[in-house]
């Protein structure tokens, strides 16, 4: 039946999989939805998008049966489920929800193979691992899908890329008729993601539903055929792809035109710094200049940490030279783990980047921290920054990713460095979040004292237009990609180019 | 880490004492009488208070404030009872080989002693644990059963008394006794010297960039090393040292305040209700004066209640687990998904 309306081609309505309306949720006080509407069809790939805490999250949990809505109607396959009360989630697997998450539930030690056989139920009347059985239904989904993973390396070994590959053929391997990805796009490269896309779409047409939670518009516009856009707890916009332009969905998400548009770009200072670093044994030269922004692209695992580290003055360069001014700032990627500390509050976060400054310190030979001033000056960068927190004595943890990140980079471009290495600043951030990060960083080229700047992010359209220069960097080598050639095809050329 | 509500240790208390009382009731004991031979023992007079209870909180306060400072780190430092029978060995022949000295110029040398041969004892898990990333948890508690009976051997050999029938040593010169803090009792000034580690342990935590950095590495490591830029190996092996020497300290304050002997079976077990102790304060050092006090006063009602009401000491022994199985079930924190 399913199969028919899909062949059948466009023209015919689509099995509705998955309708939810009126979707109503509150945590206490806040209301995270407020009267969601989304209608998920087989055979189409459907996005759901919104700004942090649009609801997103809550909706998806919802759908997962981790979460019990306050009031609504969900249907899947026409049939109103679970009316009036809590659905588990085992209940939503049984009706063929299958959920790929943002973090993935894979044991490390495991090979993919291992990993995969802990979601396959025993073989009746067997005690045996079901090796056979698994081997059968692989086969017969990578000739459907061509989703290949490499099954027999352990998972730590593998790239997020391929571990996440194999988290959505864990969740194949149950056949779900209606697979919900939550952001899978936020922790992959620009050719990985092309791959993911493509994915997304063999799946659709074999007859699922594909919901697909995203951020960047332009993902969402190439692969979606019918868009959903939340704001606020709410639906605002349900349109085919054909019906919406990218403006027209980023106004929705963000329901205020004026805020879309970019500031003036600053003028490009030339100063004194300079940070030489050698990739290889063939030495690639790279100078900074204050003032500037200097972009390397590249895609994940081609030496981004070890430069990134390097060039902030965080590990030592194995060979050549690097020679760094006094105050370097720097934006790692990963917030949670190495940009804060959860469990401290925000002061104590601040003092994290800031204990070596003499003018913190106090006391017999500078041991003791001048712990007032420096609340202080966190409830300034709190205003200053725009974070949303109750005051400098919040924790971290509570508060929400975007808002961690602002904490990150008003401490960090706060104490007037002189070098700024900003590692994928923008990377798991909304909309917003990330136009804060661009214009902090654009703003710091207009400084009296500007900075020099070493942009390193794996999002390409990232790197094009904040770049004064842009480099490659592929497996540890950076090449400087020439002005003429400063578009998404010429820096992907390049690094294609790069390979032996 | 362990966090929990401020009101989590009170919680773990009541727990404890409403199921002790439970179980003596069910043991067919008399609770009441039970549990007033408890607090007669613990606090029933000036005696009881000083030359029972806070003399016995001593070397578990030492030893809990050796454990809060690793913990704080995020090292796991079970090896304080090896530590504390390390420090007591080497105080002990400091004080020993030293009696010709006045008792001002002795102590401290001692209580060196004490300190640097703690820190020598911790030194190897540091050490296995910076350079191989060895588990520390493993490495300290076998070097405990090491200097537990290397000390046995010592004094049944080197060190024994020069009749050689008890497994014990020689007392210690005078020179070498701890002066007494509370006139009449047998309180000695290492409880004085306790509770000054822990005021400073508090104030190093509260307020210097060191106590600071220490509770960095131990709550994020990465952050710490790099946002923090601090070098974190280097800090962890420098903490696990100091609590070690801590411990150590433990070991040569009892045996110059109290036992003025040294014997194969110093310690029963401080080393290890340390980390109780350390746990119930929430690693909080000033916390550790009264956790570390209150764990005394259960050992010291312990042997009054044995005493008046016939009730067996390792009963003590349930109450403290299940203070610290309180504790610990009242810090669980919700987090979200």
């Amino acid at each position: 039946m399913k199969e028919d309306a899909a062949a059948a081609g466009t023209a015919t309505p689509r099995d509705v999989a998955v309708r939810i309306s009126e979707l109503r949720r509150a945590f206490g006080p806040v209301v995270a939805l407020d009267g969601a509407r989304l209608e998920a069809r087989a055979g189409e790939v459907h996005a759901l998008v919104g700004e942090n805490g649009a609801g997103k999250t809550t909706l998806l949990s919802i759908l997962a049966g981790h979460l019990r809505p306050d009031a609504g109607r969900i249907e899947v396959d026409g049939r109103p489920v679970a009316e009036g009360r809590a659905w588990s989630a085992r209940e939503a697997w049984s009706l063929g929800i299958g959920m790929v998450h943002q973090h993935f539930a894979l044991v490390p030690r495991l090979t993919g193979r291992e990993n995969l056989m802990l979601g396959v139920r025993r073989v009746r009347g067997g005690w045996g691992l079901p090796t056979r059985r698994l081997g059968e239904r692989l086969g017969r989904l990578e000739l459907e899908t061509g989703l290949r993973v490499d099954l027999d390396t352990p998972v730590e070994a593998l790239t997020i890329g391929e571990r996440q590959r194999l988290e959505i053929l864990k969740v194949l391997l149950r056949d779900p008729r209606t697979l919900v990805l939550d952001e899978p796009t936020s922790v992959l490269a620009p050719p990985e993601v092309e791959g993911l896309l493509a994915l997304l779409r063999r799946l659709a047409a074999e007859g699922r539903a594909v919901l697909l939670v995203a951020h960047k518009l332009d993902e969402v516009l190439e692969v979606a055929d019918r868009i959903t856009v939340l704001r606020a707890g709410r639906t605002v916009l349900e349109a085919a792809r054909g019906e919406v332009t990218a403006r027209s969905v980023a106004e929705a998400m963000v329901g205020d035109a004026g805020a879309l548009d970019a500031p003036a770009r600053a003028e490009v200072r030339v100063g004194e710094v300079r940070a030489r670093w050698s990739a290889r044994a063939d030495g690639t030269d790279l100078e900074l200049r204050a003032g500037e922004i200097v972009g390397v692209a590249g895609v994940e695992g081609n030496g981004q940490r070890a430069l990134a580290r390097t060039l902030a003055g965080r590990a030592t360069a194995a060979e050549g030279r690097v020679e760094l001014p006094e105050r370097v700032a720097y934006i790692p990627q990963d917030r949670g783990r190495e940009g804060l500390i959860g469990s401290f509050d925000l002061t104590e976060n601040v003092a994290l980047g800031r204990h070596g400054d003499p003018g913190v310190r106090t006391g017999p030979f500078g041991l003791a921290l001048r712990w007032r001033l420096l609340r202080e000056e966190t409830g300034a960068l709190i205003e200053g920054y725009g974070v949303r927190a109750p005051g400098p004595g919040a924790r971290a943890a509570s508060l929400s990713g975007g808002n961690q990140q602002r904490l990150v980079v008003a401490r960090e471009l706060h104490g007037r460095p002189r070098l700024v290495v900003a590692e994928n600043p923008t990377r798991g951030l909304d909309v917003a979040g990330a136009r804060f990060v661009h214009d902090a960083l654009r703003e710091l080229r207009s400084r009296d004292d500007a900075p020099a700047t070493l942009l390193v992010s794996t999002d390409l359209d990232e790197v094009l237009s904040l770049a004064d220069r842009i480099f490659t960097l592929v497996r540890g080598r950076l090449v400087e990609v020439p002005a003429a050639e400063r578009t998404r095809e010429g820096v992907g050329a390049r690094m294609l180019e790069a390979l032996p | 880490m362990i966090r929990a509500r401020w009101w989590g240790p009170l919680v773990g208390v009541g727990l404890a004492l409403a199921i002790t009382s439970l179980a003596l009731a069910l043991g067919g004991y008399d609770v009441s009488a039970a549990l007033a031979a408890l607090w007669r023992g613990a606090f029933g007079s000036e005696q009881a208070i000083a030359s029972f209870t806070l003399k016995r909180s001593v070397p578990l306060l030492l030893t809990g404030l050796a454990v809060a400072l690793a913990f704080r780190a995020g090292i796991w430092n079970i090896g304080a009872e090896g530590q504390l029978y390390a420090g007591a060995v080497a105080g002990f022949a400091v004080g020993f080989a030293g009696g010709g000295l006045p008792a001002p110029l002795l102590l401290p040398l001692v209580l060196l002693a004490s300190l640097m041969a703690g820190a020598v004892w911790a030194a190897l898990p540091a050490l296995l644990r910076s350079r191989n990333g060895t588990n520390e948890v493993i490495t300290t508690l076998l070097l405990n059963f090491v200097a537990l009976h290397l000390t046995g051997w010592l004094v049944q050999g080197a060190l024994q008394e020069p009749r050689g029938v008890f497994n014990e040593s020689a007392p210690l010169p005078t020179a070498a006794h701890l002066p007494t803090l509370w006139p009449g009792t047998d309180l000695h000034i290492g409880f004085a010297l306790a509770i000054g580690a822990a005021g400073a342990l508090w104030a190093i935590f509260r307020f210097t960039r060191a106590g600071f950095l220490i509770r960095a590495i131990g709550e994020g490591p990465e952050a710490a090393r790099i946002t923090g830029g601090v070098r974190s190996n280097r800090l962890a092996t420098a903490v696990f040292l100091a609590s070690g020497a801590l411990a150590g300290l433990a070991g040569a304050v009892q045996v110059t305040g109290v036992d003025r002997k040294l014997y194969d079976a110093l310690s029963p077990g401080w080393g290890y209700t340390a980390i109780a102790v350390a746990l119930l304060a929430r690693l909080n050092p000033l916390a550790v004066i009264a956790t570390a006090i209150f764990f005394g006063a259960l050992q010291a009602g312990a042997a009054g209640m044995q005493r008046s009401a016939g009730v067996p000491f390792a009963w003590v022994t349930v109450v403290e687990a299940i203070a610290v199985l309180g504790v610990l079930i009242a810090a669980r924190e919700r987090t979200p998904r």
